[in-house]
């Protein structure tokens, strides 16, 4: 009975947080340079959405409002909402699996193999798409794949995966490919401003093409994630009980671990590497609505979602018209903020 | 019928080294059994071989007639539970739901809890006394209640045979009889099969219906807990001296450590001491003298007297009478020879009537022949320790005049040597 009360109580939350991340998508179009009214924009995205889009008159709305709703801002909004959704889905099931508070969507040097990839591209002067795709982020793509290949077969004992041995080969992989990058930053010191912004991570001036083309396989992985919910529940309480519990360990680590080393991956090709996102965002929703995965990880993403397009909104606006990357504003309000959860709660993590 | 659990010629190392060399049991359904052995020995291994938690290099685990490869996981999570030794879990599920995780083994990836999974959990809360906790958190509970919890969690995984991992050692004794007595209910009543590894011997023999004693990765000795828990067999795997006897208040054996061979140098025995008591009088004196390393002997003893059965318990040799007899002359004689081959004697505070009145002829007799004699005076003024009408208290006096050696306590004579 108790349970079944806290089930309606999820189902509350998820919808609160639904709402909470449509009217942000709104608001945050909405707020820039351009004066455009909050209305406006609900009439503008609503004009495009099937079924209710005919019956919403927006012909006294200037067109260039139209143009920077739909063209530039709605875009960069929708894909900040799918980086923070990810990156936070992918810190909940990191820290679920590696039992570990300071495991995050990087934490098996995905960040670091994306990073060394895009500065290749970078370096090279790559300008050619490659199946349609922008050289940067299929170079950042395809090092951060390789990356996380490598790290697990390294970790690899017998038909077993340690999560130390993962966490550890992962931090000791990732600071190698780092090192790499800073050698070639240091050899080829004219591109060296170029890879520093992109490891800081940005939205900005994307369009809908990278949107169109990572949101199937990032929101499918998110939802598959959350079917694992309640295996990832019971290894929280130890890999032995979950054995005997009949959860299939190894193999539940494996395919947590390629979707979402597989959804980190997508995001950061497109954004570069936003930190702080997936390693805040999932504490301080389990603060807020405890460790149950089966509310955690819906909450973690639909919040990750809010955070990030809240972030992206003050990168681009605080001194426009000069744009600040993202990552180092997301880091500047999540960790104060993590910081007075923390306080407030006194119970640690 | 097809037991509960048959393992055969199992082997299981984690390195080169195996930890388990050869082990073959089979254990019927609703048993309740003890697994028991000093650290290291391969308890805790032998438990996570047959939970399918590690792989054997070899042999065969059977739960139910079926080999425990062959089941999928979570069939097999439907047959057994473990109860793990470390049950601590950092993250704040409630009690609720921690028990409600037993019921996974039932639920697909896709299905939602029933409302039989809801009943099934608060019927094992209830049953562990953990339904009043039912709301708070799991890290807030103290150690005993979450070690019952963590119970409850397998209780509705409904299995027929439930593993336990050390599941009383960070408990106090209260809470250790109160979590053994919820297992042998659940045995009693729902024919659970219970498997436990345990050290404390006595709550062990308490308990269980057999007893499994590890030593050196291989069972020293298997079956009831007085087929198992012997001197011998406790003395080979803990290397231990020990006295182990009937609790009377719970009709169970009960295992006393008296000192550690090997480890503790053993003085030699290079005296032998003839120890003449009865009635009790002698157990203090026995067990020291033999924790000291003396060779002892003792007579004459009835059969049956409690320092004949400490005698026994420790195998010492005795020069016996039928029970509740008068000492025969032949009896005497063996006695006599006793003392001629012992270099030291000691008269324990024995009542004397006319059935022992012999013993002390025989005392007097040991100071005739120059023996050094030891008298622990345990008499007291108010107590009447002469039946005899004086001729014991006589001959006593006698003897104090010919220098029987008076000492309060036994320590006198350890110390002296």
């Amino acid at each position: 009975m108790s349970l079944k009360r806290s089930k309606n109580k999820y189902a509350t939350i998820v919808v609160f947080l639904v709402l909470a991340l449509i009217f942000s998508v709104v608001l945050f179009s909405t707020i820039g340079t351009a004066n455009i009214k909050i209305s406006d924009t609900f009439k503008i995205i609503g004009s495009k959405l099937p079924l209710i889009g005919e019956k919403i008159n927006i012909d006294g709305i200037p067109d260039s409002h139209k143009t920077i709703i739909l063209k530039i801002r709605l875009p960069r909004v929708l894909l900040g909402v799918l980086v923070g959704a990810s990156l936070s889905s992918a810190g909940v099931a990191f820290q679920g699996m590696f039992k570990n508070p300071m495991a995050d969507p990087y934490v098996m040097g995905i960040s670091s193999g994306a990073a060394l990839g895009a500065s290749l591209a970078i370096i090279l002067g790559l300008r050619k798409t490659i199946f349609a795709i922008s050289p940067i982020s299929f170079f950042a793509f395809i090092g951060s794949r390789i990356t996380v290949f490598s790290v697990y077969f390294i970790s690899r004992v017998k038909n077993k995966v340690p999560v130390t041995n993962l966490l550890l080969s992962g931090v000791a992989i990732g600071q190698f490919l780092t090192a790499i990058m800073s050698f070639l930053m240091v050899i080829y010191s004219k591109d060296m401003e170029k890879i520093i912004f992109w490891t800081l991570g940005s939205l900005s001036g994307k369009g809908w093409e990278p949107l169109i083309r990572i949101a199937f396989p990032t929101i499918l992985s998110i939802m598959i994630l959350n079917f694992f919910s309640r295996d990832l529940n019971i290894i929280l309480t130890g890999e032995e009980s979950a054995k005997s519990l009949g959860v299939e360990v190894e193999k539940i680590k494996i395919y947590i671990l390629i979707l979402s080393s597989f959804m980190t991956a997508m995001v950061v090709s497109v954004s570069g590497i936003i930190g702080f996102v997936g390693l805040i965002i999932p504490h301080i929703v389990r603060l807020l609505v405890g460790p149950d995965h089966r509310i955690l990880l819906p909450s973690a993403a639909l919040v990750g979602g809010i955070f990030m397009i809240f972030a992206d909104t003050i990168a681009r606006t605080i001194i426009s018209p000069v744009e600040i990357p993202v990552g180092i504003i997301t880091a500047m309000f999540g960790g104060p903020f993590f910081i007075y959860l923390l306080r407030k709660k006194k119970k640690g993590i | 019928m097809v037991k509960a659990i048959k393992v055969q010629s199992l082997k299981f190392g984690y390195k080169d080294d195996l930890v388990l060399k050869d082990i073959s049991f089979s254990l019927e359904e609703g048993q309740f059994m003890s697994i028991i052995g000093p650290n290291g020995s391969g308890k805790s291994t032998l438990l996570k071989n047959i939970c399918n938690l590690e792989k054997p290099n070899s042999g065969e685990i059977e739960i139910h007639g079926k080999n425990i490869s062959q089941y999928k996981s979570k069939e097999l999570a439907k047959k057994i539970a473990l109860v793990p030794q470390d049950t601590f879990i950092s993250y704040d599920f409630s009690v609720f739901d921690v028990v409600l995780m037993g019921r996974f083994p039932y639920l697909g990836r896709f299905d939602k809890e029933t409302d039989e999974d809801f009943e099934i959990t608060k019927e094992a809360l209830k049953i562990t006394n953990t339904f009043h906790l039912r709301d708070r958190n799991i890290n807030e509970i103290s150690g005993g209640e979450r070690q019952r919890v963590i119970i409850a969690r397998a209780l509705a995984q409904e299995p027929d045979i439930i593993f336990l991992d050390e599941p009383t050692s960070h408990l106090d004794i209260n809470h250790q009889m109160d979590l053994l007595n919820i297992l042998r209910n659940l045995n009693k009543e729902k024919n659970t099969t219970i498997v436990l590894v345990i050290h404390d011997i006595n709550l062990a023999c308490r308990y269980s219906d057999i007893i499994m004693l590890l030593d050196k990765g291989e069972i020293l000795s298997i079956g009831s807990p007085k087929e198992v828990v012997t001197r011998e067999n406790i003395e080979k795997a803990y290397g231990l001296n020990t006295i182990i006897e009937e609790n009377p208040y719970t009709n169970s054996l009960y295992i006393v450590p008296l000192s550690l061979n090997g480890i503790v140098k053993k003085v030699d025995k290079k005296e032998k001491v003839h120890i003449i008591s009865g009635g009790g009088t002698g157990r203090e004196i026995i067990s020291k003298l033999e924790e000291a390393g003396y060779d002892l002997s003792l007579g004459v003893i009835n059969v049956g007297d409690s320092d004949w059965q400490l005698g026994k318990e420790l195998s010492i040799k005795m020069v016996e009478e039928k029970p509740f007899s008068h000492i025969s002359e032949e009896a005497f004689k063996k006695n006599i020879q006793f003392i001629r081959e012992a270099d030291i004697v000691v008269l324990g505070s024995t009542p004397y009537g006319r059935g022992n009145m012999k013993n002390l002829e025989a005392a007097s007799l040991a100071l005739n022949m120059g023996k050094t004699v030891y008298f622990l005076d345990n008499y007291s003024k108010d107590n009447k320790f002469d039946y005899t009408d004086g001729e014991a208290e006589k001959l006593l006096n006698e003897m104090k005049g010919k220098g029987l050696l008076i000492i309060n306590s036994i320590d006198e004579i350890i110390k002296k040597a």
